[in-house]
């Protein structure tokens, strides 16, 4: 028997009418997609392409005009679906008067938990999302990447087989954003299914497995990272500590070879979120001094 | 983890209304119990001139019209508290996106919807026992000083034994007896029916502000609907007996709004003393319990299909 899959779209469609009967608007259009068990899966779009309805009719949140989804099998729009999702909106605002701890204890509760497992959850969650100290600190005081931290101790307080990100990493600074992107990519590693919707095209390369482009409501483009974004036709040789005269070798041993084209060769790059890190952090990691030492190093692609 | 049900579980909705409540306390509006604190008991050293002489009032005139004051009062800001606070909770929820990640649980939308209410009543229960302590405590301590000066008076012109037991019994049934918790009672119903009146309004309105301004309408034709339909189409002074269109609108706007005369009548009983039955007292806990069943079925109706 094939493995039931964590999310299924089927042929869903969501039109929305202006009030008063007004103009139909065709927000999401026949868009089909699955989404495995362990999978991180990126849905990317500009605004206003259906990424956040197809978002909420996953969860459950619209109603499919028609269509359906399904989530471990279980139809989203029925509330026991819900038991095994954690979802964590964009921009998420709590009740700002409840502390870190009650919010946590708040969402277990609705979910079912009590009693020392829920305690002890409350402390793994915060422990997680690194917010030990501002435990006992309401949320109107907090920062927008605390309370996107926040936002995920909740979505993940019942322990879910499913978490649905949207725009996680939405006014995080850097370093909170780069938190974020190890946290997801720990659920990765415990198998958890992570489904995101995400603006950073870049953050989404490094974490998913698999991605969806969408655009006017429909589902462009899908299939896995790695097969959408290799160039097929080019090869990228990065070279450390590379001589002027391996380098002079390297063109002239191109130029003879029939078929072959030198595109471009240059000194490789940092990301300005590298750099940003490496300079607010201190280079104190390993990651750092390599980056660094990338000064001498060349980048050619044929 | 133990996993509630998926339709409707009491614990949830104990949850949800407890973190109502917390929100609501958290947001001081326990404050606004301040000015009727003030109320109350500057009430107690107020006598007004026409308290002495000729045109004295009698004792219990004076308890009356201190029941009626505080009554007033209770009424008054039960029902706003109501209406502003239900109006507050759930659209604030949406506009936040609280409301999400509520709904992103196993949480059906009934037991969100009950216990959103739930939170409201309780506050509302608290804040009512608050201003009864202290319409008790005030009206004991005027009906013993009634009732001293009274006796003094009776005493001094020579009243025979008798006479002085019945005007002190008649004082007496003007003070804090069980009839005056019946009024309480009433208003305490009354704003609940309110509050219930402001959820369903809330669960299709887009904005607090209209929340608000329709429940204060529906408040104001409830208090006035039945006297409007006995005048209108029950009244024989008005001229021509009532044609089958006018009987079809005055019951339609007896079913669609609450009648809220029927609270009132309670309440102006217990004001004035007056026996209330307990199976009046009764009726009316059961309509309340109808009304705010209603209003809570056709809130989950609207909002069940909703869309955020």
């Amino acid at each position: 028997m094939s493995e039931v899959a964590a999310v299924r779209v089927k042929n869903l469609v969501k039109d929305f009418r202006g009030p008063f009967r007004g103009k139909k608007v065709h927000a999401v259009r026949d868009v089909s997609l699955k989404i495995a068990p362990g999978e991180v899966y990126g849905l990317i779009g500009p605004n206003g392409s259906g990424k956040s309805t197809t978002m909420k009719a996953v969860l459950g949140l619209v109603a499919p005009t028609s269509g359906s989804c399904a989530i471990f099998g279980k139809n989203s729009t029925k509330v026991d679906s819900r038991g095994e999702v954690g979802f964590l909106p964009e921009n998420p605002y709590f009740y700002k008067h409840l502390t870190a701890a009650e919010t946590v204890r708040f969402y277990g509760r609705l979910c079912g938990m009590r009693g020392r497992v829920l305690r002890d959850r409350i402390e793994e969650m915060l422990e997680l999302v690194g917010l030990q100290e501002a435990r006992d600190r309401r949320l109107k005081g907090f920062s927008k990447g605390m309370l996107q931290r926040i936002g995920l101790a909740q979505a993940l307080v019942q322990d879910p087989r499913l978490v649905v990100l949207d725009e996680p990493t939405a006014g995080v600074d850097p370093k909170g954003s780069r938190e974020i992107r190890d946290l997801i990519l720990t659920l990765k590693e415990r198998g958890i299914t992570v489904f995101l919707c995400s603006h950073l095209l870049e953050q989404v390369q490094e974490i998913c497995d698999r991605v969806g482009i969408i655009h006017g409501g429909v589902l462009v483009n899908e299939g896995r990272l790695d097969d959408l974004i290799s160039l097929e036709d080019k090869t990228e040789l990065i070279l450390e500590n590379a001589s002027s005269v391996l380098m002079e070798q390297i063109r002239e041993l191109v130029e003879v070879t029939h078929g072959v084209n030198l595109v471009s060769e240059g000194q490789a790059r940092t990301t300005l979120e590298s750099l940003f890190l490496r300079e607010t952090q201190g280079a104190s990691s390993q990651e750092g001094r390599r980056q660094r030492s990338g000064k001498s190093r060349k980048r050619i692609i044929r | 983890m133990s996993s509630p049900s998926s339709f409707f579980s009491p614990r949830r909705v104990l949850i949800i209304a407890q973190s109502t409540v917390t929100q609501l306390v958290r947001m001081k509006i326990f404050y606004f119990l301040a000015p009727v604190a003030l109320l109350f008991l500057g009430l107690q050293f107020f006598d007004a001139i026409w308290f002495e002489g000729p045109e004295a009032l009698m004792p219990e005139q004076e308890l009356r019209m201190h029941k009626n004051i505080c009554l007033g009062t209770m009424m008054l800001f039960t029902s706003l508290f109501a209406i502003v606070s239900t109006a507050l909770l759930i659209p604030g929820d949406i506009e936040d996106r609280t409301l999400y990640t509520i709904l992103c649980k196993p949480v059906p939308r009934l037991d969100y919807l009950a216990g959103k209410l739930l939170g409201v009543i309780v506050v509302l229960f608290i804040a009512m026992l608050v201003m009864d302590v202290l319409l008790v405590t005030t009206l004991h301590f005027r009906t013993e000083e009634k009732l001293l000066q009274t006796t003094e008076y009776m005493v001094k012109i020579g009243y025979p034994e008798r006479e002085i037991a019945a005007g002190r019994a008649e004082i007496a049934a003007h003070g804090p007896t069980i009839l005056l918790q019946f009024g309480v009672l009433s208003h305490f119903l009354k704003a609940c029916v309110i509050a219930a009146v402001a959820l369903l309004i809330s669960t299709f309105s887009t904005s607090t502000l209209f929340t608000i301004a329709t429940s204060v309408m529906i408040w104001i034709i409830g208090s006035f609907q039945s006297i409007a339909r006995d005048g209108l189409f029950n009244d024989a002074s008005f001229g021509e007996a009532p044609s089958w269109a006018d009987k079809i609108v005055g019951t339609l706007i007896s079913l669609v709004f609450p009648d809220f005369q029927l609270f009132e009548a309670i309440s102006d009983a217990a004001a004035r003393a007056e026996d209330v039955l307990y199976s009046d007292v009764g009726q009316l806990l059961g309509l309340s319990v109808v009304y705010v069943g209603i209003y809570v079925v056709l809130s989950w109706f609207v909002f069940s299909d909703k869309e955020f």
